[in-house]
């Protein structure tokens, strides 16, 4: 049994002080991840058997889904509704609907999908910001070497030098669409200073970033030509002869209606998998991130990367149990504040990348200097009352959710400190993709998350809305371009790629009993309680619970 | 797989020795030769022989041997053998398997032939798809030029042999045998009115034969081994092997040459391991897909032309195209009448507006927008259509269709708006 300080307890010892020197025994040494980093507890990954990856390591959870039997049969189909795009956008979130706007600019019919509503993503969670080398001092090189020192090397160094010298322009972009930044009196983009990087380079929006920039990005689809389907997830993609990838297979979560999208080019824009609860963490992510967009291509036969690597957050929430996992953003560490343990004691460099700060904060807990939140959870302090000591007014100024976040705790973080704990937050690999956001099967593209190679093992704070404008931007273009080249004759689309797979999984003598892509997690029940019938039986994951 | 079935196995035209490609140094060390030497040791045999061992056309007609050659040996002066290696339907893949790996094989049969009819010019009419099988046979052919058989053959029979390959093209309809005449012509494949037949006028009107390359592929072996012993290679009443072309929802799909007689079930679950995700079997398609659908109660049939014809379909190609509980049949026969549809080449009119009509109300119903009138116009030109055209091509799509209906009337109606 680990030695755990009691909430109450280690509340009462904590004293808001200005100055906190960082102690010597803090200089955390080489081997701290994989002492005690969640990606190097060696038996949580295993070795795909089939398709583009086999050979390849991968976490358990996902492997069971990459490797899951498909949801739907070709007999389904029968008499399903065909319907025709030009770029079909799978995904509603900041990736999606960049890529969705700049294929609608470039001329081509657009339809976007998207599991929920239209802005329902991780995009509008992002707090801190978005990186851009814009400072006077500042350079893409800075922000690139950044970048890649933090990926600890397994990075695609092509799509972190395309996306760093792309970032200016993304921020003019954004503005273009309508969003704001923060500004300082002069007019001037502010920035500050993200965990690993060398110089001031993420902008943001108090801390809500993410959600004004969903804010725009929404308006922006909702005032273009892009058709958007909400509620319908893909549950499939199609094929054509060639195998190439042709469209999709919509569900309407209202009415369990299939409709086959016909497209020359689809964009997979699905996000991550924080739903999934890798190694049983809290996440931070929202209620649709289950690697929907990961099955659909891999069964389709295109290769993905680095599947055994994740971020998990420092700082997501640990006390009230109730809101666990919830996420605070990097920005109160960018603006100096302290991370301390139960004795009070700071225990490392709060500006280390988050892989390293996140690995901390476990030894922390594991060798009994955590605070007990109850049921098994552990924390340690986030010391906001020590930053507002110490820069009076920020945390109304700067970082209004805070505050909100913590009238729902019934914590002033003012005045007292937050119980924070590492949370699943963001999949580091995830597709292979090029500068255009193409994957491996030709007509796929795939953006944001769902994609890997631009983040390496570990991602800098501010740089995932980079890359989902970025790539965004490049896959929507790319797209529209393949669309206007592609021949006028009609292709027979089919969902034969399924067949192929199936036979795989049979051969290597997997168990079929898992059905993916899961659409939503395991906890949600909506086979019990919902309005919609489709929803209810979309949410059947089992393949006995379908029979029935 | 079982030792029983292993044993039985791709005996003859598959075996290992075979496939030996483009090498005939290869082929006569093992194969290869012998049935040449029988050949040219007594000609006037090979026709009897060819009748007694009861070898028919393998291209999906069953049609005896025999009768054609018979029919071109008695004719005179220039003659053409067309080695027909169109294979352009949906689910066949077998006479590519053969191009590609066995060319020699091809070729050594292709020979014995012509000194059966006295022939003299022997096209290798190939789909230009497979450009494997279309070098592979180039290739082989200027092994067998450059060695002593061509001499040999001219100095026992008199036969000067013209070996050329032409690519066909691309068109199913080439695969048709008038058809393919013209495009040796260098015409567009439009299949001629019959008769004349070909084996009185055919290429520039020269007597032509024209067979599958799996029919030419088994005589080196029956010249080789006698009649008994190819006799004996089929199940029940039927002789030699057959190569079959297992796809769809199997567990592992491919080509087997089995004894010709087979029951469908060995195939399906012995070779092809079953269906896929244990579903149960729909419906088999077979040969072309032009013919009547097998169904589970068909799980039984012997595989020759005889028995699958006393189920009222035919054996076909041996294209065996199966379907599991987990395909829909509208969609699937919608996309073999596409298939005929686009494959049509368009002269005659009742087949090229007639499968086009049966396509888009095929593709309506089965994108759930057909009506209550879309089935009775299926219906209707199920009957109409039938012999409207001067190729079967008209035929098979109705029968495929025909059959669904008759099968599958639910699965219609329940797509159905009406």
């Amino acid at each position: 049994m680990v030695k755990k300080v009691p909430y109450d307890e280690a509340l009462k010892r904590y004293k808001p002080m200005a100055e906190r020197p960082l102690p010597p025994s803090a200089e955390i040494g080489e081997d701290i991840l994989r002492t005690f980093h969640p990606d190097y507890i060696s038996d949580r990954c295993t070795e795909l058997t089939v398709g583009a990856n086999a050979g390849d390591k991968c976490h358990r959870q996902l492997a069971e889904i990459l490797q899951s039997d498909a949801r739907i049969d070709e007999a389904d189909l029968a008499a399903s509704v065909e319907e025709e795009t030009d770029v079909l956008v799978i995904g509603g979130g900041g990736a999606g609907c960049t890529a969705a706007l700049e294929a609608a600019r470039a001329g081509v019919r657009v339809m976007l999908a998207t599991k929920l509503r239209l802005g329902d993503s991780n995009t509008v969670m992002a707090e801190g910001g978005i990186q851009a080398s814009v400072d006077k001092d500042d350079t893409p090189q800075m922000h690139y070497n950044d970048t890649v020192k933090a990926a600890r090397g397994q990075i695609d160094r092509g799509l972190a030098a395309q996306m760093v010298t792309d970032a200016p322009d993304v921020i003019r972009w954004l503005i273009q669409q309508g969003m704001q930044f923060d500004l300082d009196q002069y007019g001037d983009l502010i920035s500050r200073r993200a965990g690993g990087s060398t110089a001031p380079r993420v902008l943001h929006y108090r801390d809500y970033t993410g959600l004004e920039m969903m804010r725009v990005l929404r308006e922006a689809v909702f005032n273009s030509d892009v058709e958007v389907r909400d509620y319908c997830p893909a549950v499939e993609l199609l094929s054509d002869q060639a195998g190439h990838c042709a469209g999709a297979v919509l569900s309407s979560l209202k009415s369990y209606q299939f409709s086959l999208v016909r497209a020359k080019a689809v964009i997979i824009a699905t996000g991550g998998i924080g739903r999934l609860h890798l190694n049983s963490f809290p996440t931070s992510n929202h209620f649709g991130a289950v690697g929907d967009g990961l099955v659909l291509a891999y069964r389709l036969g295109a290769k993905l990367r680095d599947l055994d690597t994740f971020q998990y957050h420092p700082s997501g929430l640990a006390y009230p149990l109730h809101l666990g996992g919830t996420l605070i953003t990097e920005g109160i560490r960018s603006a100096g504040g302290y991370l301390l343990n139960a004795n009070n004691e700071r225990f490392i460099d709060e500006l280390k990348p988050r892989d390293s700060v996140a690995a901390a904060i476990i030894r922390e807990c594991l060798e009994g200097r955590g605070i007990d939140a109850g049921d098994g959870t552990c924390g340690i302090w986030l010391d906001t009352p020590g930053l507002e000591l110490r820069n009076p007014g920020i945390i109304e100024e700067q970082f209004p959710k805070l505050l909100h976040l913590g009238t729902k705790c019934g914590i002033d973080p003012r005045t007292q400190p937050m119980l924070i704990h590492p949370t699943l937050h963001y999949q580091n690999g995830g597709v292979v993709i090029n500068k255009d956001g193409a994957s491996t099967v030709p007509g796929l593209y795939c953006v944001g998350e769902v994609a890997g190679g631009v983040h390496g093992r570990n991602r800098l704070m501010g740089n995932s809305l980079l890359d989902i404008v970025s790539f965004g931007r490049r896959a929507g273009l790319a797209a529209a371009k393949r669309s206007h080249s592609s021949s006028l004759r009609q292709k027979r689309i089919s969902v034969e790629h399924l067949s192929a797979y199936r036979r795989k999984l049979m051969l290597a003598n997997m168990p079929l009993e898992q059905k993916g892509p899961i659409l939503f997690p395991e906890y949600a029940k909506f086979e019990n309680d919902s309005d919609y019938s489709g929803l209810r039986k979309n949410t059947l994951r089992k393949s006995t619970e379908i029979a029935e | 797989m079982k030792p029983e079935l292993e044993q039985v196995l791709n005996q003859v035209l598959l075996r290992p020795a075979c496939r030996v490609g483009a090498d005939f140094d290869a082929w006569m060390w093992d194969v290869g030769g012998k049935g040449l030497d029988a050949a040219l040791a007594d000609p006037a045999a090979i026709i009897p022989m060819v009748k007694a061992a009861e070898l028919r056309g393998l291209g999906g007609s069953g049609f005896p041997t025999w009768f054609k050659w018979n029919a071109v040996a008695t004719e005179t002066g220039d003659k053409y053998l067309i080695c027909n290696g169109n294979e352009d339907e949906p689910g066949t893949f077998k006479d590519r398997v053969l191009m590609e790996h066995y060319p020699h094989q091809l070729i050594e049969g292709a020979t014995i032939t012509s000194i059966a009819c006295g022939i003299n010019h022997v096209v290798f009419y190939i789909n230009p798809e497979f450009s494997a099988g279309i070098t592979a046979i180039g290739r082989a052919l200027e092994q067998w030029r450059a060695s002593e058989w061509p001499e040999r053959i001219a100095r026992d029979t008199g036969l000067r042999i013209d070996y050329k390959v032409q690519p066909s093209s691309g068109h199913y309809i080439g695969g048709e045998e008038t058809a393919a005449i013209e495009t040796v012509e260098g015409k567009f494949p439009f299949p001629r009115a019959k008769p004349p037949f070909p084996s009185s006028y055919g290429v520039f009107g020269h007597p032509t034969l024209i067979n599958n390359i799996e029919t030419l592929c088994n005589l080196p072996h029956l010249l080789q081994n006698g009649v008994d012993w190819f006799r004996n290679l089929g199940l029940g009443k039927a002789t030699g092997t057959k190569i079959y072309c297992l796809s769809g929802d199997v567990l592992k799909p491919g080509v087997y040459e089995l004894p010709m007689g087979t029951p469908l079930s060995d195939l399906l679950y012995g070779y092809g391991e079953g269906m896929l995700v244990g579903k149960e079997l729909k419906a088999v398609f077979t040969g072309g897909p032009s013919n009547t659908i097998l169904t589970p109660k068909d799980i039984d049939v012997p595989m020759d032309f005889e028995s699958v014809a006393e189920r009222r379909s035919a054996l076909g190609t041996g294209a065996m195209i199966a379907v599991s509980r987990g395909t829909g049949i509208v969609k699937k026969v919608a996309e073999y009448v596409s298939f005929f549809a686009a494959s049509s080449c368009g002269q005659c009119p009742s087949c090229k507006t007639g499968t086009h009509n049966m396509s888009q109300l095929l593709n309506r119903i089965g994108t759930g927008q057909g009506r209550r009138s879309d089935l009775d116009n299926l219906d209707n030109l199920c009957k109409i259509l039938p012999g409207s055209g001067r190729c079967p091509l008209i035929n098979g799509a109705v029968k495929v269709l025909d059959s669904s209906l008759y099968h599958f009337r639910d699965e219609y109606q329940q797509s159905l708006t009406d």
